[in-house]
């Protein structure tokens, strides 16, 4: 019996992918599986070729999958160039009466399982999509569903459309199940019951807004660029009951002047982008660095240089934001791996952002931000706490008064006699300006040093407070794989395979990325017998990260960088090489 | 706002003395914003100046309200971010014709058709003077400066005409020579409902050779003493691209709509009443179940 059972949509842009496989996600929350969903596709709005794979099992699900059980071919266009990626023993569903794969020299060793899915629709009716639900149904019939259970996620995401069309659904499934049936196809995946379970079934960007969202987020300013923009779309979507501001700007200086403004009056603040936006941003990225005004920066990395591969992942903005902006100032970078993780990193960089009034950098990746997956509900603080802000202005109050721990209480625009003067140059306690008419002269000179130490000096404060990274896995393992983002849980699930096969690993993922845990994790990297780094860019970032900050050199990486997420089985064969070479 | 208001000219001055050159048009800005400030009476702690780089842009170091300066060109966003997140603020941006209308000209269009109630003030000289007097975005064709010395080849931008055909509801344009007709300008920029834009003559004594103090007086001409009709767009435009009173150069309100909405009653929380700043953090349980619905 396998584990786990993986389904390839294939179609164009236009086809509906992206709703034809969250329903499908659905169905199979609704039968109690753990999923894990991600679309491959690229810039254009019609056409093209587009995949949306789905992943399920009973057990977890740590990546969406290599080899496809059952392929949907939704188009001609899409069946011909689709032919490469068919994997030997694929069950591939198509309609006959439009696509030939003996014409299309599909190979032989797959199952072939023609459904006329468009004639068997139009018995029922016009609407071209309810084919849809015929493949649904035979698909269903492959996988051993419960029609129950999938009717009942058509009512909840149909039913405002009314009776008819729940009804012309109902029907469409029934035909694709009494069709499979009468072709006789073979199910793959029995389950007897189905236990019911309250989970969610969610995207990064979406985890990581209701993060944020959670942890009191009110102003959000942004400029769309993929794979970020999809973060504004869900907050607009429930504007008038998030009594929020969300902001389309002008340009991502603007996104980004928006958010510090509004957090500069007191409001948990955040904008979002890609590489290229977020290289627009540096300037004032560093502006709320000197100024100690909280700000939260969204990075959604793709594949680069410049527009690179707007569609494609890859994690190469690691020196990019640790570098971000002239000079050197408090810079928090967060890198979540899974969904869970994205919803708690939306929680602590507005939380870390306003207790130590720093920038944080959440660098996410498009493999993250646009993967769906079943999570267990999602915990909603319920808290107003808030850090370092100040009702009333103290006597002699100094905004940026010198502190053990760095960290200034604030008084916020409004507040009498708290008023205060806050500029990008260097400045005196008071707030004022010692660049334009001091810097240089002895006085001053110590005034710039105590300045600079007081703002570093809340990295190192911040540090106790953060996790220690911890090694998951046996502890004598024979290698150490190390890896950051969405990657992570790839790496998770190569350490299981791994493990049976006779080779013990353990992983090092590493979330908080800066500051760094530099003597924990030398510690750790010391002990290891064998060491690999495995991201997705050319050059090894988070290695040569590594390095700076323990001195330790990672002997081995493996390196992904032509836009498609790192599978299992790469990191296996790596694995195997690197161990067999000792 | 305070039932007793009772602060002077002095209470919006902070300890540190402007570092501008003796003589330098900003001086007479300064003290206009805070003369307008005392008679609308608004306290201190309700107005927040926004600036950006540049000489002007050191103004907010010599007031005592809330100040902000930021880097060059971006006093339009952070403000706009300002306001949003507590309309009950005055916001005031004010920078120089390099930092609004060069660097930071997308921001000023943009500024000009959303319509939030901010205030920018920009101190025209017609040359960056931090710099030591570079050509600048209102510098006029053949100008000789350090970066033209053979003369400037470009066209200026014209800032009052630029802004009306971008939607400005408010367009006025002072003189650092005219105290009580700068005052009563920003007063009126201020009170105006939606986005206001001033530009000032503000002449640069040190690098500026051609627009001088003497040169604007003998030229300026306020529009109200020719009758013009401010809520009208064309005549506003034709002033603006003077294709009248072509000799003179024309000083008060060029253009101000109050009938229509700004962006503050245009916005979903903001026309709710809600101030971001002031809002709880928590979410209610039935905010959380509209938002993570669509999820199960």
């Amino acid at each position: 019996m396998k584990e786990d059972i993986v389904v390839r949509f294939v179609g164009s842009a236009g086809d509906g992918l992206v709703s034809l496989g969250l329903l499908f996600g659905k169905i199979l929350k609704k039968h109690n599986m753990n999923v894990l969903g991600f679309r491959s596709y690229q810039s254009v709005i019609r056409g093209g070729y587009n995949s949306y794979q789905i992943r399920f099992s009973d057990k977890e699900v740590l990546s969406v999958g290599e080899d496809a059980d059952i392929i949907v071919l939704l188009n001609k266009h899409v069946a011909e160039l689709h032919n490469p990626l068919v994997n030997s023993g694929a069950r591939v569903i198509y309609d006959n009466d439009n696509i030939d794969l003996e014409e299309l020299e599909y190979p032989e060793d797959i199952i072939k399982l023609s459904l006329p899915s468009v004639s068997i629709a139009k018995e029922i009716t016009n609407i071209k999509v309810i084919k849809n639900s015929v493949v649904f149904g035979a698909i269903s019939f492959l996988l051993g569903l419960d029609i129950k259970l999938i009717k009942e996620v058509i009512v909840e995401q149909y039913g405002i459309k009314g009776e008819e069309v729940i009804k012309i659904n109902y029907e469409a499934l029934d035909k694709g199940i009494s069709f499979a049936k009468e072709k006789m196809w073979t199910p793959i995946w029995v389950k007897g019951k189905y236990e019911k379970a309250r989970q969610m079934i969610i995207g990064g960007n979406e985890a990581l807004a209701l993060g944020m969202l959670s942890a009191g987020l009110k102003f959000y300013s942004g400029y769309p660029m993929t794979p970020a923009t999809s973060i504004v779309h869900f907050l607009t979507k429930y504007l008038p009951k998030l009594g929020m501001i969300v902001k389309q700007t002008e340009d991502e200086l603007a996104a980004v002047g928006m958010a510090i403004g509004a957090a500069y009056c007191g409001v948990r603040s955040a904008t979002s982008t890609s590489g290229g936006g977020f290289a627009l941003m540096t300037e004032l990225i560093g502006m709320a660095g000197i100024e100690e005004i909280p700000l939260v920066v969204i990075n959604s990395q793709r594949a680069g240089p410049s527009t690179g591969m707007a569609t494609k992942t890859e994690q190469s903005d690691l020196f990019q934001v640790y570098g971000a902006s002239q000079g050197e100032f408090p810079k928090v970078i967060i890198a979540p791996k899974s969904i869970d993780e994205a919803f708690l990193t939306g929680i602590k960089a507005l939380e870390i952002a306003e207790k130590y009034q720093v920038v944080v950098i959440v660098l996410m990746d498009l493999y993250l931000s646009e993967q769906i997956a079943t999570v267990k509900k999602l915990d909603f603080k319920r808290t107003n706490k808030r850090y370092a802000i100040l009702e009333k202005a103290p006597k002699d109050y100094l905004r940026y008064r010198i502190t053990e721990t760095g960290v200034t209480p604030r008084t916020l625009p409004g507040t009498k006699e708290g008023m205060f003067f806050t500029g990008s140059s260097e400045r005196r306690e008071e707030g004022t300006s010692i660049a334009s008419t001091l810097a240089g002269l002895p006085s001053t000179l110590p005034i710039r040093e105590n300045m600079m130490k007081k703002r570093m000096r809340k990295m190192d404060v911040l540090l106790k407070e953060l996790p220690k990274p911890e090694v998951y896995g046996s502890k004598d393992a024979d290698i150490t794989i190390i890896s950051w983002g969405s990657t992570s849980n790839i790496v998770k699930e190569a350490i299981t395979i791994l493990n049976n096969n006779g080779i013990k690993a353990n992983q090092l993922h590493l979330m908080y990325i800066n500051p760094f845990h530099s003597e924990e994790v030398l510690k750790i990297l010391k002990k290891a017998k064998e060491t690999l780094c495995v991201e997705q860019n050319f050059s090894g970032q988070m290695r040569d990260y590594i390095r700076m900050k323990t001195g330790f050199n990672i002997k081995n990486s493996l390196l992904r960088y032509d836009g498609e997420p790192i599978v299992p089985s790469q990191i296996v064969n790596k694995v195997k090489e690197v161990v067999q070479n000792e | 706002m305070s039932n007793e208001f009772n602060f002077s000219i002095k209470d919006y001055q902070s300890d540190f003395k402007p570092t501008w050159c003796p003589g330098c048009g900003n001086f007479a800005q300064w003290r206009a914003i805070r003369q307008a400030l005392v008679e609308l009476e608004i306290p201190p702690e309700e107005v927040v100046l926004v600036s950006g780089i540049g000489c002007s842009s050191h103004m907010p170091n010599f007031l005592n309200v809330y100040g902000l300066q930021t880097v060059h060109g971006r006093g339009i966003p952070v403000a706009t971010g300002i306001r949003l997140a507590n309309p009950e603020l005055t916001v005031l941006v004010y920078g120089g014709d390099g930092d609004i209308y060069g660097i930071g000209g997308n921001h000023f269009l943009h500024s000009c058709r959303r319509n939030v109630d901010i205030i920018t003030i920009v101190s025209n000289n017609f040359v960056y003077g931090l710099t030591t007097g570079q050509a600048s975005a209102t510098t006029p064709i053949g100008t000789v400066t350090r970066t033209t010395p053979r003369g400037s080849i470009e066209n200026p931008i014209n800032p009052i005409a630029v802004a009306i055909a971008s939607g400005a509801t408010f367009v006025a344009r002072g003189f650092s020579g005219d105290m009580t007709q700068l005052t009563n300008i920003i007063k009126a920029a201020i009170d105006h409902r939606g986005f206001a834009f001033v530009d000032v003559f503000s002449p640069c004594i040190t690098f500026n050779k051609k627009q001088t103090f003497a040169y604007f007086r003998d030229k300026v001409m306020k529009v109200e003493d020719f009758g013009h009709d401010k809520e009208d767009f064309h005549s506003a435009m034709d002033l603006a691209n003077r294709r009248i009173l072509r000799n003179k150069l024309p000083t008060g309100i060029f253009y101000q709509i109050e009938n229509t909405t700004t962006y503050e009653e245009r916005d979903f929380a903001l026309n709710q009443g809600i101030i971001p700043a002031k809002t709880d953090l928590e979410l209610s349980d039935e905010q959380i179940n509209a938002i993570t619905e669509e999820f199960y």
